[in-house]
């Protein structure tokens, strides 16, 4: 009896998997993109993370279209939503003059009302959307919100002027951010704006619409054949595939069950290079990892607030002293198979027009390091392995965050090699929002973080000696010149005097050494063959994908 | 007798609730009192100070913890749990989107645990020391000391990548929508294959474990052979005699088991790439959303008072001498 059920059961199993399909990719326009988060939202108002801000600007397009020029080393602005702009000679304002053709996804067309409506909310305190607080070149109230009046002229229905306060420095990046629909968000009180229903279910003025989103599964968005950047050429439907799992991610990137996935370790590009069916990408030059060293003593600063110079890190040279100890070029070779670059400074050598090319690496060489830590007044006096100086041991604990294995393996080779010098390092990993509370409080001596950096280039955020308002600046790095240099930077419109002020700051970074820069990290992106008129930048590897297209 | 029965029944829903009570107040306090909190993800050198600043305020984050907590308390009492930071939806509805998958999933995974561990034991308990007992005992423990993980990924290696029978991960296939009725069904079915067997395998051997002992105990008893000599069959004597005293032990395990795999399958949902419970939980730990961790835990607490209270029911259905005991 029980082996005819048992029959029975396999027979109904089989013909209901015999009535399902398997997810490859046969010939069809459709990308699946593979990510190990799924997203909150779909209004750039509230987009926090790196994936949100990425898909939230396939839906919501902006005045003005970047791309990156790898000639130039730095962005390129093409028309958008606005077909031209032109500043005023004194660049106290810029007029745009807006395509006439463009509708939102519910059939309203869009006008001048929608960016007004936008950068007033984005700068609404009541709002606190992620730009919140950046409007320093605009007319604002006390409490930072753009002032309608004083800001915008309306000229026409597709014409608007945006005015600055005078003495600023506006550029491109301070009006261009994406769109959103006034006639949606209007009846919405500001307050309420972050758990709006349409943040779920978007109005869009992009060449995609959402088409469904089955929450932690997958998000599906088809084109809009409204749009005016709709080609009957390309894809037609985009899909991003959560899969938290990395394994589980490449697994699929292997069987073609998704095309395309970022972050891609390096142990597995060998096995990834050798398959017919896929590319391997890289974007360069936006993370960097480092090793924090404390410019300040952290208990004197905890206790007191005072600012004194840190026991072990306070000296220039002993910091030159450290990176000169740390074989960063073998965790390069041995761990990243060289996909990255040793960091000199934390200017990216992708901004090829500001980087300072003049300036040497702090090659690995233990025995200058011993050499410089002898003369600040570091032996080994009593002969048990550790240099010491007044009495005092150079022993000290690294921290590191938990889960990043790179970071696990590179701390073993910098004890090592730290210990070579007599210098006592143990490692301490630690839950990441320990390890965050702890660089704000900055009561660490020493860590090994990463910096991923912004485009345009933001400096001030991480090097300002102000340590109260300075909230990047874990370090407590303070060098009046540099802060003078970071507020010229701000005021100055030539470029080649720009180009100067940022050769100097990188000289007396990298003579100060706050923090030893260990390696620019590449993000290797592994994408199916089948994906053409794909275009991987320093801005993205999924920016403009309604320009890709799926070969026959 | 219904009059006591419902006393001791309130009295132990009342506990149960103060426990609860206490259960989530307790995280409540320690969530907040631990390193981290949610505006970190505000900081970064594109944002402004300032907004760090405002959602702190936004959130309440400001207040005194204790402030914080009565606030909690009133707000418990009037059925509100607040907005989840991260889903920016309320607590409820963003536990109600997890809670779903989790409900069926663990359902399934514990009623194929159940049948698959029930059907081994009484079939080696009658084979007694023979190779298939010997090989399902053996079986049983290798795969009860095997961690999720590692099944999992062993699973997901052999029976797709290398044979290519199922899929790596997911709920649904991309087409779903597209397929008829009986397809949909089976695409479940083609999904949730690797993840049941991973979620299910070691609490098939836990039981089967326990049920075996139990019915060989129950075996061994005298009154067993009485039956016997009195002439009763087999099936009879297992049904009306065996089974009623050696389900016990298998009840109450059940009942943590039930109530375990209604809290979230971690493990099997991250390599699955499965909508659980679990998943939910870590990344709302992980990102201090504070409402939404008391939210899955106050519902996962719910949860394993309830499956604790239905295996403490079946007892009593088959043995009412327990009532007074269990109650208590």
């Amino acid at each position: 009896m029980s082996n005819k059920i048992f029959v029975i059961l396999s027979l109904v199993f089989i013909v209901l998997l015999s009535a399902c399909k398997s997810d490859k990719q046969e010939f069809n326009n459709r990308v699946v993109i593979g990510i190990p988060a799924d997203v909150n939202t779909f209004n750039p108002l509230f987009a926090l993370s790196v994936d949100e801000g990425a898909i939230t600007e396939l839906l919501f397009l902006s005045l003005i279209d970047f791309r990156w020029n790898n000639e130039l080393g730095e962005v390129e602005p093409f028309p958008m939503l606005a077909e031209s702009w032109e500043w005023a000679e004194d660049n106290s304002s810029i007029t745009f003059n807006l395509r006439n053709d463009v509708l939102w996804s519910d059939g309203e067309p869009f006008t001048v009302e929608d960016i007004i409506f936008s950068l007033d909310v984005y700068s609404d305190p009541e709002v606190q959307s992620r730009l919140y607080g950046i409007f320093e070149d605009f007319y604002t109230d006390e409490e930072n919100h753009i002032d309608i009046n004083k800001t915008f002229v309306v000229k026409s229905n597709y014409e608007l002027q945006i005015k600055f306060k005078p003495e600023s420095s506006p550029d491109l990046f301070d009006v261009v951010h994406p769109v959103i629909p006034k006639h949606v968000y209007e009846k919405y009180e500001r307050k309420d704006l972050s758990t709006a229903d349409e943040n779920f279910v978007p109005v869009t003025n992009s060449p995609f619409l959402l088409k469904k989103w089955d929450r932690n599964q997958t998000i599906t968005f088809s084109t809009n054949k409204n749009s005016f950047l709709y080609d009957e050429k390309r894809i037609n439907e985009l899909i991003f595939k959560i899969i938290p799992d990395y394994t589980s991610r490449l697994t699929q990137l292997k069987k073609n069950e998704i095309d395309f996935m970022e972050l891609v370790s390096t142990e597995d590009v060998s096995d990834l290079a050798g398959m017919e069916n896929l590319n391997l990408k890289t974007i360069d030059g936006r993370e960097y990892d480092y090793i924090g060293w404390n410019n300040i003593d952290p208990e004197e600063y905890n206790k007191s607030g005072k600012v004194s110079p840190n026991k072990f890190f306070g000296k220039r040279e002993i910091r030159i002293a450290l990176t000169h100890a740390i074989n960063r070029q073998e965790i390069l070779e041995e761990y990243l198979y060289n996909y990255g670059t040793l960091a000199a400074t934390p200017v990216s050598p992708i901004f090829t027009y500001i980087i300072n090319e003049d300036l040497e690496q702090y090659n690995y060489d233990p025995a200058k390091a011993k050499n410089i830590l002898s003369k600040q007044g570091w032996h080994d006096t009593n002969n048990n392995g550790v240099i010491d100086k007044n009495g005092i041991e150079f022993k000290f604990t690294l921290a590191i965050p938990g889960g990043n294995p790179l970071r696990r393996y590179a701390s073993t080779i910098i004890t090592n090699n730290l210990k070579a010098v007599g210098i006592d390092v143990s490692i301490e990993t630690m839950e990441m929002g320990a390890f965050i509370d702890n660089l704000i409080a900055k009561s660490m001596n020493a860590w090994m973080a990463a910096w991923y950096i912004p485009i345009p280039i933001e400096l001030k955020a991480f090097w300002n000696s102000d340590l109260q308002n300075t909230q990047m600046n874990f370090v407590s790095y303070q060098n009046i010149a540099v802060d003078n240099m970071m507020d010229e930077l701000t005021i100055i419109n030539s470029n080649e005097s720009k180009k100067q002020m940022y050769f100097e700051f990188q000289r007396i970074i990298h003579e100060d050494q706050p923090m030893t820069f260990m390696y620019w990290i590449s993000n290797i992106v592994g994408i199916n063959n089948r994906i053409e008129h794909l275009n991987v930048s320093p801005l993205g590897a999924i920016t403009h994908c309604w320009e890709w297209a799926v070969k026959k | 007798m219904n009059k006591s029965f419902l006393k001791l029944l309130s009295k132990r829903i009342a506990t149960s609730l103060i426990t609860l009570f206490l259960l989530v107040s307790f995280l409540f306090v320690l969530i907040r009192i631990s390193p981290g909190d949610p505006t970190q993800k505000f900081l970064s050198a594109e944002f402004s100070p300032e907004l760090k600043e405002k959602v702190a305020e936004n959130f309440k984050l400001d207040q005194p913890i204790f402030e914080q907590y009565i606030n909690f308390v009133l707000n418990i009492f009037k059925g509100e749990f607040g907005i989840s930071y991260n889903y920016r939806q309320p607590v409820l509805l963003v536990v109600w989107q997890f809670l779903s998958f989790t409900l069926v999933f663990a359902a399934l995974s514990f009623l194929i645990q159940i049948i698959t561990a029930s059907y081994l034991a009484l079939r080696t308990v009658r084979r007694k020391g023979k190779i298939f007992d010997k090989t399902v005992l053996n079986l049983s423990l290798i795969v009860y000391a095997v961690p999720a993980f590692v099944l999992g990924l062993s699973l997901i290696y052999v029976f797709s990548v290398q044979l290519d029978i199922f899929p790596s991960s997911g709920l649904r296939s991309l087409d779903f929508e597209s397929n008829s009725f009986l397809g949909k069904i089976g695409d479940y079915i083609y999904h949730l294959t690797l993840p049941i067997i991973t979620l299910s395998l070691a609490g098939t051997a836990l039981f089967y474990k326990y049920l075996r002992e139990s019915l060989e105990d129950v075996y061994q008893q005298d009154f067993i052979l009485n039956l016997r000599a009195s002439g009763y069959d087999e099936i009879t004597i297992l049904k009306k005699h065996v089974l009623p005293n050696a389900i016990g032990p298998l009840l109450s395990i059940a009942g943590i088991e039930l109530g375990m795999l209604l809290g979230g399958a971690l493990i099997t949902e991250v390599i699955f790439s499965l909508p659980g419970m679990g998943r939910l939980m870590m990344n709302s730990i992980f990102t201090r959303d504070y409402p939404l961790v008391v939210g899955c835990a106050l519902t996962a607490g719910l949860l394993m008072i309830a499956s604790n209270f239905l295996a403490d029911m079946i007892k009593m259905k088959m043995d009412k001498r327990m009532i007074k005991g269990l109650i208590n």
